[in-house]
């Protein structure tokens, strides 16, 4: 069973090795590149081989620890934690990254920075792997902390461009603001059961977990871009795609979901808590699938049906159901992916056009790329037997038979229907119709990088659901018998959403709104987060800063309160006390007087 | 300790009998000999201290910043040759001396076991950073900073010598070894209150409190490099080592003096950091941070829990590294755009891809990023302020997201963003500057594969 832990940190190891390799000359190498990309999909090789010997032995977990050190009664460990979930996720995540990386070597490829840009693919991956392998909070701190700063790294990768700049910050900051639940959960951990790794946690009993539990999850819908912080995911798309794409399908945005499959056994005995998550995800998936209706730009559609995914785990995780919300992280993984790197495909053939109205028709000329784009839509709708379908359907099934919150399971249930009409909207704008975009023609997708990986997460959006469900052994006890019409719930509204979406295109194709509906504002300006929100609380804040901290405070009181006052009093106090007044005439006068008087004694004394 | 003492006094004849064209590189050299031997102290072998004498000794909370100290003076040297290169040989060596006699002072003032003599050499340091600010300072603002700086630390300690005078009256001695056990409470009374006040109120202007900090931005902006240096590293260490000292004297008293400053220390933080976000110079902007992470040094002694004084111990000591490191990078800015305003010193990273990756990791380690020191004291700090009221989290919340932002702003200003014209024929960075910044970044990296050695007494 050594092998076990010993293939794994090989994995692990191998992924270091081109980062430090930046030190050496190899780096300015043109191979460079290549080089990552081969590791990657080496360490996905050996990575496949504990996978299948930990899933055959049928293990629970294997903790490997490494003392670092102790305060105070607090032992502070490098300790791994192979369970189902890392086991599992490592080789997805780096089969992702596998063809990600492969596809950016045809989509970066001219850019001069490209060896860097790989070094930061690759710090980004090795961080994801740190989170999802740490067995305490510290080292989960590491990674959670570590994604965080790659993303923005990332996201600013065309640091001259200023939206670029805006939208890496925005990502730090909607971070920022999670990592303060997560500190918060540190800190109760600490005080209430002094420990950080996951079993001590998890073994003393408490009776009150609201406030840790409310800090993860803050965490969480920080990190997952859940409903209130979820404006920076969106903005992220300002990045290239192939970071949007490892951003949105093995990386980052599942870390929060992720975290909160951790903590279950924590999670499972609060009622409190699951219902609020569940509120929260539905209400994240519902309000981003309404956003995703009408944007226009073919990344955005994507982004928000991420993070109407990301919705939909939050609500599983909400309905007690962490095995299958990690199940949904895995399979999302391969075809959102995928979607990203059609995109990519189609953005650079045709030059750099993001629109999806200045596309269409493009079935006939990039075939390969509609294929793929077609089956990733389905997939990420949930059609049967592909790998979406092994994941959704069995989380809307859960919950439909589960006695939980109602509206929350009806929300979800609409944003599902909207996931098959705004897919159908990519499809119907895209890839059907008439070309509407330029002449020139720029269009190939004949690179080989390109059709591999495209291939690759092909192959893994069709079959890698079906593997894995079979594969993974779920926490609680599936629902068995369901009325029919709950069986059939997600297929039936998923179709209904696919009919309506494509009738309603055909018939208005070629009407024109008069003016614009209020819902229709609603959707398009993203529910007037962006207006409101990041235009009137960094107002706020920055005035407040400027009005009252800087200007008020510090320049006019403090200055004034005591060192300018007190020069103030010491002025005009020695000004009165004193008898020198600078009254120089008089002086003189006097002083004149006295010479004259003592001059005239002097003559008069004889 | 005088292994360390006297080749510190030797480097004044080092720097006067020095030629011409090896004085840099005479002092730098020996004076990190220096700080390699003064390496040596980390390891504290018992587990008190290290008593070298009857007047000088280290524990783990001072050896910390004794080997800061000792630390900063090469890079002090390594920071100001350029500025400095149009002066005469005579200034420049001038200069060497007074950053030398300051690290004397400094170096005695961390190994001082007698609190009377740690209250002059305490007072000494000023002399030298006075004369550092005033003289070589680059605007004539510095004469209005080097009168805050002196006042404000001034008036601040006196009545701590008083107080000083008064208990070794009552005492009998002020030997900080003896003094723990020495010690009475101190009951509650009008007088006792006062008493606390005259300790604390010099070394909470030092460090500073927020209030009192309006000598810090002006004396970090005004001084030159050299001197922000120190000022940011060292200095204002000097107040949290004070007050980490001297509150063994004075409990139970401080579980209840303690609210008025922890919540205007509380409250400051949050004003500092915001103030931050405002700022066009870069120094001042850097100066402000120090007031805001110095804020919860603050907050953290007040405590005196022992989660919080290892936060604080390792808190100085990172921050100590990391303001250094600041503040030479906006000095390498400043000696190529000549300006201090951020706006004009746009897309750098474009120009100077090395200094871009020091910004970067100078700007994350401010920010506390695991698993850096920085966040291992912040952690600590917030952990003990949660335990102590569970409210204290929302102000640190705030507090934790506003440093990210100023940090991130910071760099994004300075090096992201397309490069203004005038900056387009620049020097390229030196390799002194460089090593500058490798030199303060690998004691960070270095200290957090192994905290415990800034973790002070208490781990």
């Amino acid at each position: 069973m050594n092998l076990l832990t010993s293939f794994t940190i090989t994995t692990l190891f191998m992924l270091i090795m081109p980062i430090i390799l930046t030190c050496t000359p190899a780096y300015e190498n043109k191979l460079y590149p290549q080089y990552v990309k081969t590791t990657v999909s080496y360490a996905f090789t050996i990575s496949m081989i504990p996978m299948v010997m930990f899933i055959h032995s049928g293990q629970e977990a294997i903790i490997s620890n490494w003392h670092w050190m102790t305060i105070q009664t607090l032992k502070l460990s490098l300790s791994f934690k192979l369970d189902y979930f890392s086991m599992i996720f490592v080789p997805v995540a780096l089969f992702v990254t596998w063809s990600i990386m492969e596809f950016s070597m045809w989509y970066m490829h001219a850019d001069p920075n490209i060896n860097r840009f790989f070094k930061y693919l690759l710090m980004f991956l090795v961080t994801m792997m740190i989170l999802v392998t740490a067995n305490n909070l510290f080292q989960l701190f590491i990674g959670w902390e570590g994604v965080g700063i790659m993303s923005f790294l990332l996201i600013g990768w065309w640091y001259g461009r200023t939206d670029a700049n805006t939208a890496a910050l925005q990502a730090v900051l909607y971070n920022r603001i999670g990592d303060v639940g997560f500190i918060m959960a540190m800190a109760w951990f600490l005080l209430n059961t002094n420990a950080w790794d996951f079993q001590q946690i998890f073994m003393i009993e408490h009776k009150n977990l609201n406030i840790p539990l409310a800090g993860l999850l803050l965490a969480a819908t920080g990190k997952s871009a859940q409903f209130g912080l979820h404006p920076w995911l969106p903005s992220a798309m300002e990045g290239p795609t192939p970071v949007s794409a490892l951003l949105h399908s093995s990386t980052m945005v599942v870390a929060g979901v992720f975290l909160l499959v951790r903590f279950h056994p924590l999670m499972e005995h609060n009622k409190t808590i699951q219902t609020v998550t569940l509120c929260l995800g539905a209400m994240t998936t519902l309000f981003t699938a309404i956003c995703a209706l009408t944007q226009n730009d073919i990344k955005k559609i994507i982004a928000f049906s991420t993070s109407s995914q990301l919705g939909l785990m939050i609500v599983t995780i909400g309905i007690n159901q962490p095995h299958l919300a990690f199940l949904h992280i895995c399979t999302h993984a391969f075809f959102k992916a995928m979607l990203f790197l059609c995109s990519g495909s189609i953005i650079h053939s045709l030059n750099d056009e993001q629109d999806i109205r200045k596309m269409g028709g493009l079935f006939k000329s990039l075939p390969f790329t509609t294929t793929a784009l077609i089956i990733g839509t389905l997939a990420l709708t949930g059609m049967p037997f592909l790998t979406g379908f092994y994941s959704k359907d069995l989380i809307i099934e859960t919950a439909n038979t589960s006695y939980t919150n109602a509206w929350a399971l009806l929300t979800t249930l609409i944003a599902t229907s909207m996931t098959a009409a705004y897919s159908t909207r990519i499809v119907f704008f895209t890839l059907l119709g008439q070309p509407r975009y330029s002449p020139i023609i720029t269009i190939n997708e004949n690179n080989q990088f390109l059709t591999n990986s495209v291939k690759r997460l092909l192959l893994g959006s069709i079959f890698a659901g079906f593997l894995i469900s079979h594969n993974i052994t779920p926490t609680t006890v599936p629902q068995m018998t369901m009325p029919c019409h709950l069986k059939m719930m997600a297929l039936t509204v998923t179709i209904l959403g696919f009919i309506l979406a494509l009738e309603l295109n055909l018939a208005m194709q070629n009407l024109k709104f008069d003016y614009p509906l209020s819902t229709f504002k609603f959707s398009n300006q993203l529910g007037y987060f962006p207006t409101t929100l990041h235009r009137l609380a960094p107002m706020m804040g920055l005035s407040m800063s400027q009005k009252t901290a800087s200007m008020l405070l510090d320049a006019i009181w403090l200055e004034n309160v005591l060192p300018k006052s007190i020069s103030y009093f010491q002025m005009k106090s020695s000004i009165t006390v004193s008898n020198q007044k600078g009254l120089i005439k008089l002086y003189f006068l006097s002083f004149m007087i006295t010479l004259i008087l003592s001059l005239f004694m002097l003559n008069f004394h004889e | 300790m005088l292994k360390i003492i006297l080749p510190t006094m030797m480097l004044v004849p080092l720097t006067w009998m020095s030629k011409p064209n090896m004085i840099w590189i005479n002092t730098t050299t020996y004076s990190l000999l220096i700080s390699l031997i003064s390496l040596t102290y980390l390891n504290q072998l018992s587990d008190n201290s290290l008593n070298f004498s009857l007047t000088f000794f280290t524990d783990s909370l001072s050896a910390p910043l004794l080997v800061l100290t000792t630390w900063l003076l090469p890079l002090m040297l390594m920071a100001s040759q350029f500025h400095l290169s149009k002066e005469t040989l005579t200034r420049k060596k001038l200069y060497i001396t007074m950053l030398i006699l300051l690290q004397l002072f400094l170096i005695m003032t961390f190994s001082a076991t007698e609190l009377i003599m740690f209250y002059i050499l305490f007072e000494a340091t000023l002399v030298p950073t006075l004369v550092i600010i005033t003289r070589w300072g680059n605007q004539t603002e510095r004469l209005n900073a080097g009168l805050y700086f002196l006042f404000y630390t001034l008036v601040g300690s006196l009545p701590l010598l008083v107080a000083l005078l008064y208990a070794q009256n009552s005492l009998g001695s002020l030997n900080f070894l003896m003094v723990q056990y020495w010690t009475q409470p101190l009951p509650n009374s009008w007088s006792n209150i006062f008493m606390w006040l005259a300790c604390m109120m010099a070394f909470m202007v030092k460090m500073p409190l927020y209030g009192l900090h309006l000598w810090l931005p002006k004396a970090h902006v005004e001084a030159p490099i050299a001197g922000s240096m120190v000022l940011a590293a060292v200095l204002l260490k000097l107040g949290g080592y004070g007050m980490m000292r001297i509150t063994t004297m004075l409990n139970p008293l401080t579980n209840f003096m303690a609210y008025p400053f922890m919540m205007l220390s509380l409250w400051g933080m949050i004003m500092t950091s915001s103030i931050c976000l405002r700022q066009t110079d870069l120094k001042s902007l850097i100066a402000y941070s120090s007031v805001s992470h110095m804020a919860l040094v603050i907050v953290a002694i007040l405590i005196q829990s022992p989660w919080s004084y290892m936060g604080a111990t390792a808190l100085m000591i990172a921050h100590g590294l990391t303001s250094s490191m600041l503040f030479c990078l906006a000095n390498s800015n400043y000696e190529r755009t000549h300006s201090r305003t951020m706006i004009l010193a746009r897309g750098l990273q474009t120009l100077l891809p090395l200094m871009a990756a020091w910004w970067l990791l100078a700007g994350l380690t401010n920010l506390a990023l695991p698993p850096t020191i920085n966040l291992i004291g912040e952690l600590f700090v917030v952990m003990a302020t949660f335990s102590w009221s569970n409210i204290t989290i929302l102000l640190m919340g705030v507090n934790i997201t506003i440093t990210a932002l100023y940090s991130l702003y910071m760099l994004i200003s300075t090096q992201r963003g397309k490069y203004t014209d005038h900056i387009k024929n620049i020097k390229p960075s030196y390799t002194r500057e460089n090593a500058l910044m490798a030199l303060h970044l690998l004691p960070l990296l270095l200290l957090s594969l192994n905290p415990k050695v800034v973790l002070g007494f208490i781990y």
